[in-house]
């Protein structure tokens, strides 16, 4: 190429816009740029995620940082033409507030990315993770430069600490502290691992930078190896995540190609090399013990800790092993140094924190904040608040096994020590969010639903604990409870969360002790007054239809499955409870707020 | 050394030692379901919990994993602990509703009923993971492992199919705490492995010898069968008797070895062998496990033997009717002619231990009842008070019925009619004869056998010790068939003799002995290969043959047969026997008359 690119188009190509349909946006405005002979002119750049996939497919368009969202191939044409010959914003693609409706057409300015601090996710969607020139543009591998060439292994050890860094897996260890460790271990042979075993429903932080700044764990991996005395890595990532993998060999081929990998790196005379091995998709094998026993071939099941893996881990050799998130936030501290660090986040839980922020929040999606946001913040002006108006009642934070957080703590600032005092965790940062619409008591059984699977099975305490526990608020959720199930709950949960192997059956029971502390009016409801405040559990809940506002349009008794709703054309219906299946499908479609479910 | 405390006391312990370890050897009592001392600690059961303060911070841990650490303050029973201990009991209560080892521990924490529904009444499996760490990390056949997860969590072989990884070592089995693994024999395997052969491989063979000394079966254990399946390549399985034994005495290296010895007198105590009734198809032996010989019922009764001396049915069952039937064998011109002697006596001795240990019904079919020793005839009459059957006449058939038990016919001879019971048991009063490898023993020492096979005394009556090889004696019933105080009896005889042997100091020995010539030898070793009493060797480096003069009995046989003159029979040379011979001759025909008688 000779000239350089007037205009740069970045489409997401991220797996959750290539699900909303970014593959054919590429195809429609490479075919367009073609046909329109912008080759030279326009440069398309296939880049990671940008967070906001609830918007997806996302494009932006430099220079002017215009963002489209929900971009569709028939829109591609209009795109070129407005925007990139005649330079003007296609307002119909603008993000609109939802609260102002106003038109947003600028990224930044948008709330959900306004409030942020994207340091782990700053070269996310920016770059094309594919092209390791991209990265290096953007400063990549100058962390890893200076900590070869001009510092001791001690001397980063010495500022990681100083950085007061944490591990981002969840657990909150001081990363310092752990590669100070490796490295005074006894043994010749060390390893590096890197977790990417990203597990929680719904979170894909771990996902997302893998998958669209793969460099960055790399370089944060090797000056970690470097620090502990490494000289192999293993990148442990499971096999759903194709493009992860796809993405992280080819930035581990270009790597070892510019010699950023391998022997005599940098002409420092350190040698290291890193493997991708991938898990096929077990809950636990995001527990350190677990993983290292997957990864040496071995079914994965956590191991008691008593002997640290920094001192016999992987083949009982010294392992350092830590998140995506925190590799990936090593070049950072190396760059800007540890003070730099400390000035963001809280004291206890410095810097800052990815989350993937789903439920019924308005921007779902990859955010970035500093450690201490309060909770209100994030889910109100990043996350944009509830949808429909309706009533917030709980956060779940942590993923499975964190814990609910009720309305009261939305002032709480989000740190590993404060939610973990509350009685929820960090975890590896999933956050769902909830309405007023959720049962309490069954977002309870659906997690521990979601962990009964989950539990390797090896301790009594997990394994039979999680089956009786969901036994129990299987029985409460169909009526049949008692406060003694409650009691017993309680003992139940205590004891798994006491007797444990791991952390996961240690973490398991905390949706159970959570909802008990915060939601206990509702396990109380469920028993005594055999209803469900947050009218989803069948067995006690009726359906009716509120007379004042029924307008009898029939579309309710049109798609009952159960043709349980009978009425004449303009006349107030009525459900027949005795055939009512109480599916909701009603409650969904009536325009008018008419059913009532109680 | 580590000092700390546990329940208010202060104990040492070597570095490396878990809490668990110090605490049993000290005594305190903390349940545990998943350990076991020969493989690593698992952490599964989560009953050893123990409340442990460290550096301030008290939390609650698995005492079999946690190493002892110093200053560590170790609490076993505080109001937590129980109360963790009372839930897991719980669970496993649940899930093994009818597997007395829960019932028993779960009362012991106040559970007395499964808290939660029992979906599963059959389960005795607590998938505690004991046979799984045997099998992979100790016997290293690796054919059980855990297959699923959570939940739906089991054990099993590989794809839980049959798998011929297991080498039936039975180790799982020994380990498991509910008993929910079973060996299943495939059909037609042999009975005698179970129950009654050894049932360890490590086994004292004669449980009355002193010193009882312990023998490792190198066919049966483990680390040897592992070292020879795999041709060394897993030389280093199992060793739990090694890592066990506090006085260290396991070797795996040593082996057998060979003792020479010289000696004066040798006293030939090999014994006899049992008859192997397969060899008469009529008595079914081998077709059902409970038709078993005299000798297994021995075994079966002792208080030392797989059923801690129960009289039990291979499937576990008290027998309710008993069929000993005598002579197998024995007085039968199909097999031995003669009568094994024993039989009768401990025929009547098993049937008053059937009466006594279980009550069954027993039916005694003899020829005739051969009770000639001291007190014999007295405890006959006794057996039959007892209320045992006797039938007179041998037991002519035994036959497999298809719902197991067995029918005996034979004729009862008193009565004169044909005869038939149906039994759970039947005991063969087999045969005892020679030993198989009787020949090569008779051809070593020189001996003679008897028709039957046993070894051949030197005279019936007179010299029923000795043998015709000089200072070789017979003890017992390698002789011919005999009872225990007729063998201590012939036994003290031999023994006697040998000493009268030994104690002269020197051997007196007849001077008619063969001599040869060793100018006229001319080594073709024909007398080597005749002589009777092995006297004669060959010296290789004179090249001749030499005759053992304190072996030499004077027989002849090599003078007669030297082909080359050699041999010489001293005081019975060819010129003094010429000479005789002359002067007999020389005499009048009237004064031959008594010469030679």
């Amino acid at each position: 190429m000779t000239t350089k690119p007037r205009a740069t188009v970045l489409l997401c190509s991220s797996t959750g816009c290539l699900a909303s349909g970014s593959a054919g946006v590429r195809e429609a405005m490479s075919a367009e740029l073609q046909r329109r002979k912008l080759e030279d002119e326009v440069q398309m750049v296939i880049g990671g995620c940008r967070g906001f996939c609830t918007m997806g497919p996302v494009m932006d368009i430099y220079p002017g940082g215009i963002f489209y969202v929900r971009v569709q191939p028939a829109d591609v044409s209009e795109i070129v033409e407005e925007t990139l010959i005649k330079g003007r914003v296609v307002e119909r693609l603008c993000y609109k507030d939802p609260v102002t409706g106003e038109t947003i057409p600028i990224f930044e300015k948008i709330p959900f990315y306004a409030k942020q601090e994207r340091l782990i996710l700053r070269n996310c969607g920016r770059i094309n993770p594919n092209r390791i020139e991209e990265y290096i543009a953007f400063g990549g591998y100058e962390a890893l430069a200076h900590a070869l060439l001009a510092m001791t292994p001690e001397e980063i050890i010495r500022d990681v600490k100083a950085s007061g860094l944490r591990g981002r897996g969840g657990a909150g260890f001081p990363t310092g502290r752990k590669w100070e460790a490796t490295r005074m271990a006894e043994g010749d042979i060390k390893y590096v691992v890197v977790n990417g075993d990203e597990g929680d429903p719904g979170a894909f932080m771990d996902r997302s930078i893998m998958e669209a700044d793969p460099h960055s764990v790399l370089e944060g991996l090797t000056i970690g190896a470097y620090a502990v005395g490494a000289h192999q890595g293993y990148i442990y990532v499971r096999d759903e995540y194709p493009l992860a993998v796809r993405n992280l060999q080819i930035a581990i081929d270009q790597a070892r190609e510019y010699g950023l990998l391998g022997e005599n790196i940098l002409d420092s005379g350190f040698d290291f090399d890193v493997q991708i091995m991938r898990g096929a998709g077990a809950f636990v094998c995001g527990e350190s013990s677990a993983l290292m026993q997957s990864l040496e071939g071995k079914v994965g099941e956590p191991r008691p800790k008593h002997i640290h893996a920094t001192e016999r881990g992987l083949w009982d050799r010294p392992t350092c092993l830590n998140n995506v998130k925190t590799w990936a936030t090593i070049p950072h501290i190396i760059n800007n140094g540890p003070e730099w660090f400390r000035r963001m986040g809280t004291e206890g839980s410095p810097g800052t924190m990815v989350f993937s922020l789903v439920g019924k929040v308005n921007n779902t999606g990859l955010v970035e904040v500093p450690m201490g946001i309060s909770l209100h913040d994030l889910i109100y002006d990043i996350g944009g608040g509830i949808p429909k108006g309706k009533k917030f009642k709980a956060v779940q934070t942590g993923g499975p096994s964190g814990g609910c957080l009720p309305a009261e703590l939305l002032h709480l600032p989000v740190d590993f020590d404060r939610l973990t005092e509350a009685g929820s965790m960090m975890g590896s940062g999933g956050m769902i969010v909830m309405d007023e619409d959720t049962c309490m008591v069954d977002v309870a059984r659906y997690f521990l639903d979601f962990l009964k699977e989950e539990s390797c099975g090896k301790c009594v305490a997990c394994r039979e604990g999680i089956k009786r526990m969901l036994e129990i608020l299987t029985k409460i959720t169909e009526g049949q409870g008692t406060m003694a199930d409650i009691e017993r709950l309680e003992t139940l949960a205590w004891t798994v969360q006491q007797a444990s192997l791991c952390q996961l059956g240690k973490t398991a029971p905390n949706p159970v002790l959570s909802t008990l502390r915060y939601f206990h009016d509702e396990y109380v409801a469920h028993v005594v007054d055999k209803k469900c405040p947050g009218g989803v559990c069948r067995a006690l809940i009726t359906y009716s239809i509120d007379p004042e506002k029924c307008t009898g349009c029939m579309v309710c008794a049109r798609k009952c499955p159960q043709t349980a709703i009978s009425g004449e054309r303009r006349q107030p219906h009525v459900i027949n409870p005795e055939l009512c299946i109480r599916c909701g499908v009603c409650r969904d479609l009536c325009r008018f707020d008419a059913v009532v479910v109680e | 050394m580590i000092t700390f405390t546990i329940d208010g006391q202060t104990v040492q312990t070597e570095e490396g030692k878990t809490v668990l370890e110090v605490a049993r050897r000290e005594g305190i009592p903390i349940p545990t379901l998943c350990y076991h001392p020969a493989v690593e600690p698992y952490g599964a059961c989560r009953m050893c919990t123990v409340e442990v303060e460290l550096h301030g911070r008290t939390r609650l841990e698995t005492s079999c994993t946690i190493p002892a650490q110093e200053g560590m303050i170790v609490r076993t029973n505080t109001p937590d602990v129980y109360k963790v201990r009372q839930t897991l009991m719980g669970l496993f209560l649940s899930r093994c509703p009818n597997v007395p080892l829960i019932q028993e521990l779960a009362a012991q924490y106040g559970v007395t009923e499964p808290p939660y529904p029992t979906d599963t009444p059959d389960e005795k499996c607590i998938l505690c993971g004991l046979c799984v760490r045997v099998c992979q990390n100790v016997v290293k056949a690796k054919a059980l492992n855990f297959s699923e997860r959570g939940i739906t969590r089991r054990v099993g072989p590989p794809f839980l199919e049959k798998t011929r990884d297991c080498i039936g070592c039975g180790a799982c089995t020994i380990v498991c705490p509910t008993g929910a693994i079973e060996i299943v024999m495939e059909k037609l395997a042999v009975y005698k492995e179970k129950p009654l052969g050894p049932t360890s491989a490590i086994y004292v063979p004669s449980l009355q010898a002193v010193p009882r000394v312990p023998v490792i079966d190198t066919d049966v254990c483990i680390r040897f069968r592992q070292n020879d399946r795999t041709n060394g390549r897993i030389a280093d399985a199992c060793g739990v008797c090694q890592m066990m034994c506090e006085a260290n005495a396991i070797n795996f290296d040593q082996e057998d070895e060979i003792i020479e010895l010289e000696v004066g007198a040798i006293i030939v105590a090999t014994g006899f062998h049992m008859w192997d009734p397969t060899q008469l198809s009529q008595y079914a032996y081998g077709q059902s496990p409970n038709i078993i010989t005299g000798l297994e019922f021995e075994r079966l009764s002792n208080a030392g033997g797989p059923t801690g001396g129960e009289i039990l049915l291979a499937d576990g069952r008290k027998p309710e009717s008993v069929a000993i039937i005598h002579c197998v064998g024995s007085r039968d011109h199909n097999a031995h002619p003669y009568c094994s002697r024993i039989c009768c006596m401990y025929a009547l001795k098993q049937a008053h231990l059937v009466r006594d240990k279980t009550g069954a019904e027993v039916y005694e079919f003899y020829m005739d009842m051969r009770a000639f020793g001291k007190a014999y005839e007295e405890f006959y009459e006794r057996i039959q008070e007892e209320g045992v059957f006797m039938i007179r006449g041998k037991g002519a058939k035994v036959e497999v019925l298809p719902d197991g038990k067995l029918r005996v016919k034979g004729e009862n001879a008193n009565l004169g009619v044909m005869v038939s019971v149906d039994v759970d048991m039947v005991i063969l009063a087999t045969a005892i004869e020679a030993q198989p490898d009787a020949d090569r023993i008779a051809s070593l020492f020189g001996l003679g056998r008897t028709e039957d096979g046993f070894f051949a005394e030197a005279h019936p009556k007179l010299r029923p010790v000795e043998t015709n090889t000089e200072g070789i004696f017979l003890a017992g019933a390698c002789q011919g068939p005999r009872d225990v105080p007729d063998t201590v009896a012939h036994t003290g005889a031999a023994v006697s003799m040998a000493l009268a042997l030994l104690d002269k100091g020197e051997v007196t020995i007849s001077p008619a002995i063969a001599w040869v010539n060793e100018e006229l030898c001319s080594a073709c070793k024909t007398c080597i290969a005749l002589c009777p009493y092995r006297a004669i060797s060959f010296i290789e480096e004179d090249n001749v043959a030499r005759v053992n003069e304190a072996l030499c009995k004077g027989c002849g046989t090599c003078v007669a047969a030297c082909p080359a003159g050699a041999i010489t029979g001293r005081h019975f040379t060819d010129e003094q026997i010429l000479a005789q011979i002359e002067g007999l001759f020389r005499l009048p025909v009237e004064q031959l008359e008594g010469v030679g008688s």
